[in-house]
């Protein structure tokens, strides 16, 4: 990942969504955006130039397009109309950036638009999280990586964040990942836990 | 046969989508890949083997191209359907609502400073009628009052606006409560299509989530309404039988989605009853 004194950025056109900009890099901040405040946390990542990622839940595009300047392909799918309506025109100016409306709920509909990834990166507010990143798997080459950003308060309210985390890694283990590192997103988003694993 | 977007790919034979991107479409909406078993995502190289594209790049602006429409056509669509302007018409009514009191609020304590010898009470003055007195001052609060007064002229004309709407979007709720209460708890769901798919229990409490959490954490007790206690037949029941008619209503209501949502015209036959059971709730004890 590019820091510039220790600010995490990305380098492609600016004025997406009105970030700053440092040295003619986008700046990609940890309070609006999960994957740098995983990496800020600890998290084993990197976004490298040769990479293909399958991203879901891409909402207005905010983070897909910090993404998008790293990796060579995007894969966006998003579900709500308002919010695609943004990320549509996120992706009209970067060319790597395939938008897709979709259901991640759904990968049989999309999967005739989507090729073999190294990585997948799953932001998405359901109760289901762990199961809708194990329908998405067959998308992922073997070794790739898989990216969980848990809401836990969309899985359970009643449960502890810890309780959910704890579940959610268990159904991973499950489905064959190994997790590589799990973290929460302290004090960044509050009741986040980003886990990373490897098929 | 392995089927793509572009077109099929069967033990090597490539056979590409026909159309223009309409058609390509429409062929896609088709496509359900099978990815349990045995799946193949989509290969560029074998796309450009086969002599569907140059290279990567066409693939892909071809690509964006068709999936970019897609989404266009699906969003128009989505907001086509009635209820996404309706959404938006109540937000700005609830809007202009709250707005309207804080203004009037800052405008009083303003007025009360130029007219020192002023008090409301005793005087049994709606906000609607202070804002009538303070249009007439002089200077920049006079002229911020008829504004205040304006913008509650519009809030009416858009109640009227989203009754009027919520009538031939959703007749058969907008019958049983009336179209402000359907068209919140139309809104507070997220669309027409949410709330037929909701469980009565649910629309019973839609509103009152702050308190239905709060009971499921920490046991408080559950909430016996949301939006639908602004329905009279709610708020004018007797307490000991509030739950009761709120759950007669939520009931109804969850009938009535469906019927607005599947088949989209009123039933009176069906109103009818309905109205009867929750007079009947309403009545025992």
């Amino acid at each position: 990942m590019k820091l510039i004194r220790g600010t995490i950025v990305s380098v492609g056109e600016g004025g997406v969504y009105g970030e700053r900009m440092l040295n003619g890099c986008r700046v990609w901040d940890p309070h609006r955006s999960k994957l740098p405040a995983a990496i800020i946390n600890g998290a084993p990542l990197d976004l490298t130039a040769d990479m293909r990622v399958l991203y879901l839940g891409a909402a207005n595009g905010t983070t897909v397009s910090h993404v998008a300047d790293y990796v060579e392909t995007v894969y966006a799918v998003e579900f709500a109309p308002r919010p695609m309506q943004d990320l549509i025109e996120v992706a009209r100016r970067r060319p790597n950036l395939v938008p897709i409306m979709g259901d991640a709920n759904r990968p049989e509909v999309y999967g005739c638009f989507v090729e073999q990834v190294d990585m997948i990166y799953q932001d998405v507010a359901q109760p289901n999280q762990a199961d809708i990143l194990r329908k998405n798997l067959p998308f992922l080459k073997d070794g790739g990586i898989a990216v969980l950003m848990l809401k836990a308060r969309s899985v359970d309210v009643r449960k502890k964040s810890e309780e959910v985390a704890e579940e959610t890694c268990t159904a991973l283990r499950e489905m064959g990942l190994t997790i590589v590192w799990s973290g929460t997103l302290d004090p960044f988003h509050r009741d986040h836990t980003c886990m990373i694993c490897t098929k | 046969m392995r089927s793509y977007w572009f077109g099929d790919i069967d033990n090597g034979v490539c056979t590409p989508a026909q159309g223009d991107e309409d058609r390509v479409l429409e062929r896609c909406d088709t496509i359900r890949v099978k990815v349990d078993t045995g799946f193949v995502p989509v290969s560029v190289d074998e796309a450009c083997d086969c002599g569907f594209f140059a290279d990567r790049e066409e693939y892909l602006a071809r690509l964006r191209s068709v999936t970019i429409r897609d989404a266009r056509r699906k969003i128009v669509a989505a907001f086509s359907e009635g209820d996404a302007e309706l959404i938006q018409m109540v937000r700005m009514l609830d809007e202009i609502d709250e707005v309207v009191n804080l203004l009037t609020e800052k405008a009083v304590e303003w007025y009360l400073v130029r007219n020192p010898g002023f008090s409301r009470k005793y005087k049994s003055m709606s906000a609607k009628r202070m804002v009538g007195v303070m249009k007439k001052e002089r200077g920049p609060l006079g002229r911020i009052c008829a504004e205040i007064d304006g913008l509650s002229d519009q809030r009416s004309s858009l109640m009227q606006d989203v009754s009027k709407r919520t009538d031939a979007v959703m007749p058969n709720c907008s019958a049983l409560v009336g179209g402000l209460v359907a068209a919140r708890l139309m809104e507070r769901a997220g669309g027409l299509s949410v709330l037929a798919g909701l469980p009565a229990s649910t629309i019973q409490v839609l509103g009152a989530e702050g308190a239905l959490f709060s009971h499921l954490r920490s046991g408080s007790p559950p909430p016996k309404h949301g939006i639908i206690f602004q329905h009279r037949r709610v708020h004018n029941a007797p307490r000991n039988v509030r739950g009761k008619v709120s759950r007669a209503v939520a009931g109804k209501l969850a009938i009535a989605a469906k019927i607005d949502y599947y088949r989209g015209e009123l039933d009176p036959a069906f109103i009818e009853r309905a109205q009867d059971r929750i007079d009947v709730v309403g009545e025992k004890e």
